[in-house]
């Protein structure tokens, strides 16, 4: 078998939520309570959830933005807690992250040809100006803007967002990355510009092997895009298997209470949908037994009591729910 | 502003580079000579008269500039460098090393300057090298703060984060991206603290703690004060000096707010404003409206204006109608003019817009031609707008409930207070909220939960239509389907109509009625729902359906549209979608396409579309 590109095991990523009252434990946000997941060399993987499910807090965590409570994550096989400093930048160099707002992430005084040459002289690749330029021109390329050169000389104010977010695409790419980590990438965009930005990371997969984490509300991006779907809840993986089974044969209650609520772009299937009542309870009062088991329609007495683990239903299909656990 | 400024403090700056050449004669050497003449009135040998010395005023003045525009300059430097870095240090590190620098910064500023200053230099020998350095270590405070706030700001930006993500040092991160925004900021602080640096070296020089041996304007006023100017009536003596320091504060503080004035451009007024009624014909179109119309906007259009630059089309010729009970969707990506065309309807459009045609009929009524008092009765009490983003604007310092009742006694100042309490009650429940909530304040809300509370305060007034702008688009799926769930129910029951904009085909498919797609200010295509989903006929309309990831079935890849929406103070000549439209034709990049009928219910504008009847004028009334 083969190591996987990214593997993450049993990560926990704890936030203090606010003052501590006297004489009481801090309170505790766990943003992230034990998450583990593989990722393929190539592979587009979409981690769909609510928002303040824990998701951007992933992608932040395995790149190191944010320091990880316990778990461990293993790029390439190697776990990078143990990696020493000039290891780890190595590692961090292949694993890149796109932002959401591509209208703030891009420095307004800067040019592109700045922006986009950054990572390199921050990691001090390609010190000859010449070569530098042309690696440059090659990402600006692969981004899809052409002419390369003209785009080169812009200011971010004179780009449109699908452009801007190219930018952001660019200056991840100059460095070759392995892995892309796409936090929102396409929901500040329009319509018509979504579709664009989609396939120019399909492309990207497609040409140069790049694997994706794919972060999204937006269950229609994902099946647009990924190969498998990781959906979360409140910090844990409840469901993880192929894109296709995921999304249109859930089998958790709340990946189907997901899908139950996205819109259908036909007005023939309109549809009286069971609406889940409520919404995600704070992170920092994580029920006990199954996380999901107030909203939960289909919560039996053991789901106040056990908390269910992920577990495989189907081949490269897994659920964390008491109701599949007895079939 | 800036420029006047400017050429202030250069005047200010050639005499004390020039003064020997300027002045008559070096106040230095000419203690002894003209000893003769004190508090001589100014003549044609001292055009400022004499001082207390019997020494030249005009040259004194020169010869001052230089000590007050050195101390100036220097001394705002030093106290620039400290507060610039202790201020930026703060702001970047943040947490503990924040706290203390601030907290010191805090017991400095709590230590009033002058005293500080007056002791320090009483303390050192009053020369100009100490009072530069007094002034410059007192007056930082200030700048630490400014910095310290824009370096915050700058530091949450997104372009910060991902640098950090790129693994860019601290170092690189502080020169390359926090710098820069943090420096006209600095620029502006630093004129300002110029002029106050001359101010304290002005006052130490006036309570005598200058350096003896050199001339500042202080320093004058200090002699002629204490040397009898005031009671022999030499006002030259006292005004002079004075003059002096009113000019280059005065030159400082234009130059600052001038500066300040280009580089933080703020953004030109565009705040909502009540719109004169537009002169139209009334006998524009001939009336085929549908008897139960309850809104029929005919021909309108909108343009924005802005000095020296052709006007903006950002709505053109616009025409639909919207029955009770009937919810209308308005598609189309950002900067289309969907927000415009909503906000004209009730005439709050920004300063800078106009409406140039059309009528917008309420029950038959033209909102367009009201006078403004009997608008206001319209506005919000029969039509009322969800704003996008209104789940934001809820104050954050009142029960929501409270807010929702201010809404119910506008309508009804007569209700009683508890005839009040059960309508927010009514109207609490109405949206989901238990009535108990409305004690609640905005931040023991969900976003959701906002969502809800935003409507219920626009159904207090029982309007007959609400206009939702993007009411779902900050949502999530679960949460969406809810609110849509909420508006179909309230239509149902109350037989509101809705204008639901929004750019999320979806969610479109799932709750209209009619749609209504709309290009680059003009309508690209108007039927109902179901004609626009399976026989769309704009080409717009086909590459958006395309170009949308729809959940429902498998599908190929997505088709994406080529280029982008056009600007609309750079509209194409012919039809808007022409430059990005794949069966365009000559005709199309030529001539703006007229909305045909090319269906029963069905308005498209393309050229490649055969009318099925004559559109003539008529109303569009899809069922």
């Amino acid at each position: 078998m083969n190591t996987p590109l990214l593997e993450v095991r049993a990560l926990h990523k704890h936030f203090a939520a606010g003052p501590a009252a006297w004489f009481q434990p801090q309170p505790v946000v766990r943003a992230l309570d034990g998450v583990s997941l593989q990722l393929q060399r190539g592979e587009v993987l979409a981690l769909v959830g609510e928002s303040g499910c824990g998701k951007s807090t992933l992608a932040l965590t395995i790149t190191g933005l944010e320091a990880a409570t316990h778990g461990t994550i293993l790029f390439a096989g190697e776990e990078m807690q143990r990696s020493n400093k000039a290891r780890l930048r190595a590692l961090r160099r292949q694993m890149q992250m796109i932002f959401q707002d591509p209208y703030e992430s891009l420095n307004p005084l800067m040019r592109v040809a700045e922006i986009v040459e950054e990572p390199l002289l921050v990691h001090s690749i390609e010190p000859a100006p010449a070569a530098r330029r042309a690696r440059v021109l090659r990402a600006l390329e692969d981004a899809g803007l052409k002419p390369a050169q003209e785009f080169a000389a812009r200011l971010p104010h004179e780009l449109s967002g699908g452009q801007r977010q190219r930018v952001v695409i660019a200056s991840a790419l100059v460095l070759q990355p392995a892995l892309l980590l796409a936090d929102e990438p396409v929901s500040m965009l329009d319509v018509s510009i979504r579709a664009e930005i989609l396939n120019l990371l399909a492309a990207l997969r497609a040409q140069h092997g790049i694997a994706v984490l794919f972060i999204t509300h937006d269950l229609s991006s994902a099946a647009a895009l990924a190969d498998r779907v990781a959906v979360m809840y409140l910090g844990r993986i409840v469901e993880l298997g192929p894109a296709a089974q995921v999304l249109h044969n859930p089998l958790h209650p709340y990946t189907r209470a997901l899908q139950a609520a996205v819109p259908v772009a036909n007005p023939r299937q309109r549809h009286r949908r069971v609406v889940l009542q409520g919404e995600t309870p704070n992170p920092a009062q994580i029920p006990a037994g199954c996380r999901f088991h107030p909203r939960c329609p289909l919560a039996e007495a053991q789901c106040k009591a056990n908390d269910p683990q992920l577990h495989m239903v189907a081949a490269g299909h897994s659920a964390a729910c008491l109701l599949l656990e007895q079939k | 502003m800036a420029l006047a400024g400017a050429g202030m403090l250069l005047f200010a700056l050639g005499l004390a580079v020039f003064a020997p050449l300027l002045a008559a004669e070096d106040p230095r050497r000419a203690l002894l000579a003209t000893s003769y003449a004190i508090y001589a009135a100014p003549s044609a040998q001292h055009w400022l008269g004499t001082d207390d010395a019997g020494r030249d005023v005009l040259s004194n003045l020169i010869f001052g500039a230089r000590v007050s525009l050195t101390v100036g300059f220097f001394a705002s430097f030093i106290s620039v460098a400290i507060g610039g870095s202790i201020g930026m240090l703060a702001g970047y590190a943040g947490g503990a090393t924040d706290r203390a620098l601030m907290r010191f910064t805090d017991v400095v500023l709590v230590i009033p300057d002058l005293p500080l200053a007056i002791v320090l230099v009483a303390l050192t020998k009053p020369s100009l090298f100490n009072i530069i350095l007094v002034i410059g270590l007192v007056g930082w405070t200030g700048t630490a703060r400014l910095v310290r706030a824009q370096t915050l700001a700058v530091k949450q930006r997104k372009f910060v984060h991902r640098a950090r993500a790129v693994g860019a040092s601290d170092w690189r991160i502080i020169t390359r991206h926090i710098f820069p925004l943090v420096l006209p900021l600095l620029v502006v602080n630093t004129v300002l603290v110029i002029s106050l640096a001359i101010l304290e070296e002005s006052a130490l020089s006036f309570l005598g703690l200058s350096d003896p041996t050199t001339v500042s304007w202080g320093q004058m006023l200090n002699y002629a004060f204490s040397r009898g100017a005031t009671s022999s009536g030499a006002w030259w003596a006292l005004l002079a000096p004075g003059a002096g320091i009113v000019w280059v504060v005065l030159g400082c503080t234009l130059l600052g707010y001038g500066l300040e004035q280009i580089l933080n451009p703020r953004a030109k007024a565009h705040h909502l404003m009540r719109q004169a009624a537009p002169q139209t014909s009334a006998a524009q179109s001939a009336s085929s409206a549908p008897a139960d119309a309850l809104l029929e906007v005919r021909g309108l259009s909108v343009d924005f204006v802005a000095p020296q630059q052709p006007p903006a089309h950002a709505v053109q010729d616009l025409s639909f109608a919207l029955r009770p009970g009937e919810i209308m969707g308005l598609v189309g990506e950002s900067g289309c003019g969907k927000t415009t065309l909503i906000l004209s309807l009730l005439r709050l459009l920004p300063a800078a817009g106009r409406i140039t045609a059309g009528q917008v009929l309420y029950r038959g009524r033209n909102l367009l031609a009201l006078p403004e008092a009997q608008l206001a009765a319209v506005r919000w009490k029969e039509i009322a707008i969800v704003f996008q983003g209104a789940m934001n604007a809820l104050n954050p310092l009142l029960p929501v409930g409270r807010q929702i009742a201010e809404a119910v006694e506008r309508h009804d100042p007569a209700a009683t207070n508890a005839a009040v309490a059960r309508r927010v009650g009514e109207l609490l429940e109405q949206v989901g909220i238990p009535a108990a909530r409305g004690r609640q304040f905005a931040h023991q809300y969900s976003g959701g939960m906002r969502q809800r509370a935003m409507i219920a305060m626009a159904l207090a007034c029982d309007p007959k239509i609400i206009i939702a702008d993007e009411p779902t688009t900050a949502l999530d799926v679960i949460i969406q389907a809810q609110i849509l769930e909420l508006l179909n129910t309230l239509r149902q029951r109350l037989g509101l109509a809705v204008i639901f904009v929004t750019h999320d085909l979806g969610v479109v498919a799932e709750i209209c009625d009619t749609v209504l797609v709309m290009y680059g200010g003009v309508a690209a295509e108007y039927a109902s729902v179901d004609a626009v989903f399976n026989q769309p006929q704009h080409p717009y309309t086909r590459a958006l359906l395309a170009a949308f990831p729809d959940f429902s079935r498998q599908q190929n890849a997505l088709v994406s549209i080529p280029g982008q929406p056009p600007r609309l103070h750079a509209l194409p000549p012919g039809c808007r979608f022409a430059p990005r439209c794949s069966s365009a034709v000559a005709q199309c990049h030529a001539q703006q396409p007229r909305l045909l009928r090319v269906g029963a219910e069905h308005y498209a504008s393309c050229h490649l579309l055969q009318p099925t009847l004559p559109a003539g004028g008529a109303i569009p009334q899809p069922a």
